[in-house]
């Protein structure tokens, strides 16, 4: 055991060592190198993880120290690191990791927080693992296998296409959200006029009084009217007398009379695709993404999801075989429809089929195509990315297929197409220089645009713009479309910055330009640029932090939130995490409709014991009080003038005691851009969302190597997202 | 048209469904077992309030003896249902994390100090109720919103990963009434037909892959498994018992619940009780007997001065869940934050007492409902400005069948409240000695 031990370098100043420890140290653990001590075995120390847990967040991740002292190299031996941790740890609520956890603690702290331990003479597997695709990846890979799942019939008469499609002369397309086509047949019989009358004309007896006239043509009575969105009920009126139920609509309720209303819910959200009834990814505290693949775990009610989008994607897709597989079908039904399920099983698995598979689905598919669509579509082999290799030595190495999956989701956040799949089968993804090559390849198609603006959205929690409650009273015109077209801003911004401009973290953070369409420019009370980058030209905001989706994400529905918006930067800009808030904290401070927000607030702050953690957060939170609960600029809060300084303080590590005070968003901005901490924060983050791991100890060592490339490439993010892949743990696991 | 579309509009203001439907879902009637035949979980956040900071004693919980107690205001519309609850003083969660919001989340069903472990709806589910077509129901009201979920969610269906409620009545009722569209008539359905090759298929190669696997990921594909085994065996459930006599045509009130209304607070009382009629119904009709709602999330941003006809109520200022439940180092009936605070208290036990009376209403083996089930009632905090997690305000509340003596308040000193989930799970029929990780048993004297 004592062999494990670090040297008790005598250069550590620590109270307790004395001389005399320190030289039988020395003579018990020898000054020679140990060979036996290969980097510690980060991955599967208990010790590790609970420290990750519980301790991290004041020692830091490596015991450098931070809210709590230096760990590292400690010179302390287990029984009294044991001791410390059962009575005086945490330091704010002590005796909540006693025996079995100390134990284990105290070890770790002994064996893996030294120097030797930390070497990184070698960069460890990866760990092997399946991946759930997430609601965006089921979503994106349905699309590009099946298209478009609505089907596209053929129409002579209107009364062919289904309730919500129009006829438009051949084809039934889908009516747009905003309007409705009503479709009367009389059946023969001879009107002079139908009308719709409902919720949304307060039941207009006659065309006069405002019902929804239908025209006779063809001998259909039909009409599109713009209705508007929510739930209607509505009947037809025939000759201004006769009320009745549409017979077309699917849905009906009671009239109240003893009679029926026909029912109508119209929405115009996001179009409803296979992935809308899936719920929502599951993140993990303190991890900003979705991609989180340890906590992505299939229940019941995923199970359901599955299988009813499986249903209605299948069924469709069964009808459109000879699309998806030209074959001779007429004549060789069977081998057509063999090839078929080998294809299309390749294309969902995202490798070819083994023997038995395509044995299995094609016996399926014999008795009926679509159950065998159906049964790929639920299949662990689909609804998983497999990230676990084939034996290789010790270890295990991506297959081509996997490798070529991986590089898909992460770049286009979809699956891997033919093109792709083809160079797996070739064996160029073998090879780092075949990894590389399609690595840049996928950053050149179009779709690695919205990958990026899917990052930088979620890494700087701009998402919640879309559904954050806002005071209509205090902030008119915040409506949905305005919040996605500041989402949009956000997302636009960044894949300008990384395709068309310098593509670097700094530009990210100080770039004097936005990306507005006309919404979001008439949100912020500027003229959008006719095309391509709007300047900041007030010199108020600069780069992702002078966004509305991220100022309003760190607001309330009425007052903005120092606190929330300085643990923004804390955690996701610069990795710096704080504890928990000690039992007996205290309040919020209190309503005051006369006193700033700042003013508030420093009654909470002034409190020595909270200001331990509060200083960190809420003085880096107040320089951005000029920006309100929506995001836009204010000069005074409550007729009082808004100060707006604060104060990056500790910036590279809590506990250093630096001060970084600034008066404006751009020189915060600059602040980060300039610091250590910013670029090795945005390293991390994105090895999370493109791993979908909260990374521990064990992965440190790459990171480290992908943060000096990152750093040498002057910050290029398109380097970093190729580098990432070619870091040898990418395939390589265990 | 999509089956949800349908569902919508069938009753755009009332989700309803013949009666003669529900009779051909396997749904089993519950065989007189002697155990309390439900439990329903009923959640809500930011605590109580309790012992201030100051040192006042708490506002919440009952005072006097073990059965000549009294209730305090914020606990009066419990009066009429007082000789069916068990009160509790003294129960603890353990101190890891005390002081914290989402560390308290951990612990409330898990009974694990720290939070790494399945919860007791899980456990439940996996055993009394690994029969019933849905083992399990995790409902919520804006639970999920802005994106919320890890340990803002509180059912765990592996250690340190959660399920995700569903805060959408009209889907919820869809899922567990319509059953996807499919009856189950005989099997002669062919969709069904279909549905179970199609997940036979998928649960040989999730066996398959699994062994494989190292043992993070064989848990993954072991859950997964179960969801699978779960929805075959309701989906292949043919014939069954049908309901109990109170399974009548459920109908929930769903008007105006499309879209972003299902985040707009002035909807949360309408849309927690629409969760708590689709509970009660689906239990009535034995299609699950373990269920959880969860009101709102920790440390919540609930506006409920947005509810109309509360004493809450308040155009033109936003009182939020979390901010009122800060309301300073003592019981200052002036202050603003305290008298909300204590007006959302009430407004809580308000909708438990709901509950209560909706199981009470409904006719059950010469009883009612309520006398067959278990409900509990908690919150991840006590008190919400000291954010103890000592002396939790949990409400035990229904005969059980029996199994509780009710009509209690148990002063218990110093006790884990894992023993209180040990005991919840023995009155509904499993066997386990400790859950959790306290391993003192139950709560003595709390089973009959």
């Amino acid at each position: 055991m004592a062999a494990r031990r670090g040297h008790g370098s005598g250069t550590r100043v620590a109270p307790w060592a004395a001389v005399r420890r320190i030289v039988l140290a020395l003579v018990i653990v020898g000054c020679g190198n140990d060979s036996a001590s290969t980097s510690y075995d980060y991955a599967s120390s208990r010790g590790a993880a609970l420290y990750q847990q519980m301790c991290q967040v004041c020692h830091g991740e490596t015991g450098e120290g931070g809210l709590g002292p230096v760990l590292r190299d400690s010179p302390r031996k287990h029984a009294e690191l044991r001791a410390a941790i059962e009575t005086r740890m945490p330091a704010n609520n002590p005796g909540q990791c006693t025996g079995e956890c100390a134990t284990q603690i105290a070890s770790f702290i002994e064996q893996g927080l030294t120097t030797s331990a930390r070497r990184c003479d070698a960069i460890p597997p990866g760990p092997r693992r399946l991946r759930l695709l997430t609601r965006r990846e089921y979503g994106a890979t349905v699309r590009d296998l099946f298209g478009d799942a609505a089907p596209v019939m053929s129409c002579a008469r209107p009364t062919d296409c289904t309730f919500r499609d129009t006829c438009g002369g051949t084809t039934c397309a889908p009516t747009s959200c905003d309007a409705q086509t009503f479709v009367f047949d009389p059946q023969g019989r001879a009107l002079s006029s139908v009308h719709v009358a409902g919720s949304f004309n307060g039941w207009a007896g006659t065309v006069a009084a405002g019902g929804l006239p239908l025209v006779y043509a063809n001998g259909q009575w039909s009409g599109t009217f713009a209705i508007g969105e929510g739930m209607h009920q509505y009947k037809l009126v025939l000759d201004e007398r006769e009320w009745i139920v549409d017979p077309r609509a699917p849905a009906s309720v009671p009239d109240g009379f003893g009679g029926r209303n026909a029912a109508l819910d119209l929405a115009c959200t996001e179009p409803t695709d296979a992935s809308s009834h899936l719920p929502a990814d599951n993140r993990p505290a303190g991890f900003p993404f979705d991609t989180d693949a340890d906590s992505a775990l299939v229940t019941t009610v995923h199970v359901d999801a599955y299988l009813a989008a499986a249903e209605t994607l299948a069924d469709h897709a069964a009808t459109r075989k000879a699309e998806l597989h030209p074959c001779d079908w007429a004549g060789q039904g069977a081998t057509c429809t063999h090839e078929l399920v080998e294809a299309l099983g390749r294309r969902m698995f995202r490798r070819p089929l083994t023997d038995d598979e395509a044995a299995q689905y094609g016996a399926l598919a014999t008795t009926d195509v679509a159950t065998a669509i159906q049964a790929l579509l639920v299949s662990p082999h689909f609804l998983y990315r497999s990230e676990l290799g084939v034996a290789n030595g010790d270890r295990f190495r991506l297959t081509g297929f996997e490798v070529a999956t991986a590089l898909s989701y992460t770049f286009v956040g979809t699956t891997p197409g033919e093109a792709l799949l083809a160079a797996a089968a070739a064996g160029e993804l073998d090879r780092t220089d075949g990894i590389e090559r399609w690595a840049r390849k996928l950053l050149a198609d179009p779709r690695a645009r919205d990958q990026v603006g899917e990052l930088v959205l979620q890494w700087a929690g701009g998402q919640s713009v879309l559904t954050a409650d806002k005071r209509a009273d205090l902030f008119p015109g915040f409506d949905d479309v305005t919040r996605r077209a500041l989402a949009n801003e956000t997302r636009a911004f960044a894949a300008h910055v990384v395709f068309d401009g310098t593509g670097s973290l700094d530009e990210l953070l100080v770039a004097d330009y936005t990306m507005l369409d006309a919404t979001a420019a008439r949100f912020y009370g500027v003229t959008a640029a006719a095309s391509g980058p709007t300047p900041y030209a007030d010199g108020r905001r600069a780069g992702i932090l002078g966004h509305a989706s991220v100022l309003a994400s760190t607001a309330h529905s009425d007052q903005t939130s120092p606190i929330r918006r300085g643990l923004l930067i804390r955690r996701n800009f610069l990795c710096e995490d704080l504890p928990p808030p000690p039992p007996f904290a205290g309040g919020v401070p209190e309503v005051d409709s006369t006193a700033t927000t700042r003013d508030r607030f420093a009654a909470h702050t002034a409190n020595p014991v909270c200001a331990g953690c509060h200083r960190y957060i809420d003085d880096l939170g107040f320089g951005l009080e000029r920006f309100d609960a929506v995001g836009r600029w204010r000069e005074q809060e409550h007729g009082a003038p808004i100060d707006p300084s604060g104060n990056l303080n500790d910036v590279e590590r809590l506990g250093t005691g630096t001060s970084a005070p600034y008066a404006s968003l751009p020189e915060l901005a600059a602040k980060l851009s300039a610091s250590a901490a910013a670029p090795s924060c945005f390293t991390r983050q994105y090895l999370r969302f493109s791993r979908g791991l909260r990374e521990s100890l064990a992965q440190r060592c790459e990171r480290l190597s992908i943060e000096r490339t990152f750093e040498a490439s002057g910050r290029d993010i398109r380097e970093l997202m190729v580098h990432s892949v070619l870091a040898p743990s990418f395939v390589e696991r265990r | 048209m999509k089956r949800r579309d349908v569902l919508r509009g069938t009753g755009a203001a009332l989700l309803a469904l013949p009666f003669v439907r529900l009779l051909e879902r396997g749904a089993h009637a519950h065989a007189p077992s002697g155990n309390a035949k439900r439990l329903i979980i009923l959640y809500h956040p930011d605590g109580v309030p309790g012992p201030s900071s100051n040192g006042e004693p708490s506002a919440w919980h009952p005072s006097g003896g073990e059965t000549q107690f009294t209730l305090p205001p914020v606990l009066a519309s419990l009066q009429p249902y007082r000789d069916r609850c068990v009160f509790f003083r003294g129960l603890s969660m353990g101190p890891t994390d005390v002081g914290s919001h989402p560390g308290g989340a951990k612990k409330l069903l898990t009974g694990v100090d720290g939070g790494n472990g399945i919860s007791i709806d899980h456990h439940l589910a996996q055993t009394v109720g690994a029969g019933d077509p849905f083992r399990s129901l995790y409902l919520g009201a804006m639970a999920n919103q802005n994106g919320a979920s890890g340990d803002k969610h509180i059912s765990y269906v592996a250690a340190g990963v959660t399920a995700t409620p569903d805060d959408d009545p009209a889907a919820a009722f869809g899922r567990v009434f319509a059953g996807g569209g499919t009856t189950s008539g005989g099997g002669t359905d062919p969709r069904v037909t279909r549905r179970l090759s199609v997940l036979d298929r998928s649960k040989a190669e999730l066996e398959s892959l699994r062994s494989r696997l190292g043992t993070v990921e064989k848990t993954k594909l072991d859950v997964h498994l179960e969801a699978v085994r779960e929805v075959e065996q309701r989906i292949g459930n043919v014939g069954g018992g049908g309901g109990g006599a109170s399974c009548q045509a459920p109908s929930i009130d769903a008007t105006g619940l499309g879209g972003s209304a299902l985040y707009a607070p002035e909807r949360f009382p309408q849309i927690l009780r629409a969760q708590i009629d689709l509970m009660v119904q689906a239990m009535a009709c034995g299609i699950t007997r373990v269920g959880v709602i969860q009101g709102s999330i920790h440390t919540s941003e609930l506006i409920m001065s947005r509810f109309m006809g509360t004493p809450m109520y308040d155009p033109g200022f936003d009182m939020r869940s979390h901010q009122a439940s800060h309301y300073g180092a003592s019981h200052d009936a002036s202050h603003r934050e305290y008298q909300a605070y204590v007006q959302q208290s009430t407004w809580w036990v308000d909708q438990l007492a709901y509950l209560l009376g909706q199981l009470a209403a409904r006719p059950e083996d010469g009883g009612t409902m309520l006398d067959h089930s278990l409900v509990l009632s908690c919150t991840e905090v006590c008190d919400g400005n000291t954010h103890g997690h000592d002396d939790m305000p949990f409400i035990l509340a229904g005969g059980g069948s029996g199994r509780i003596r009710t009509g209690r308040l148990l002063q218990l000193g110093y006790r884990r409240h894992s023993d209180l989930l040990t005991s919840i799970a023995n009155a509904m029929g499993s066997g386990i000695t400790g859950f959790g990780d306290a391993s003192s048993g139950g709560i003595p004297g709390l089973l009959a």
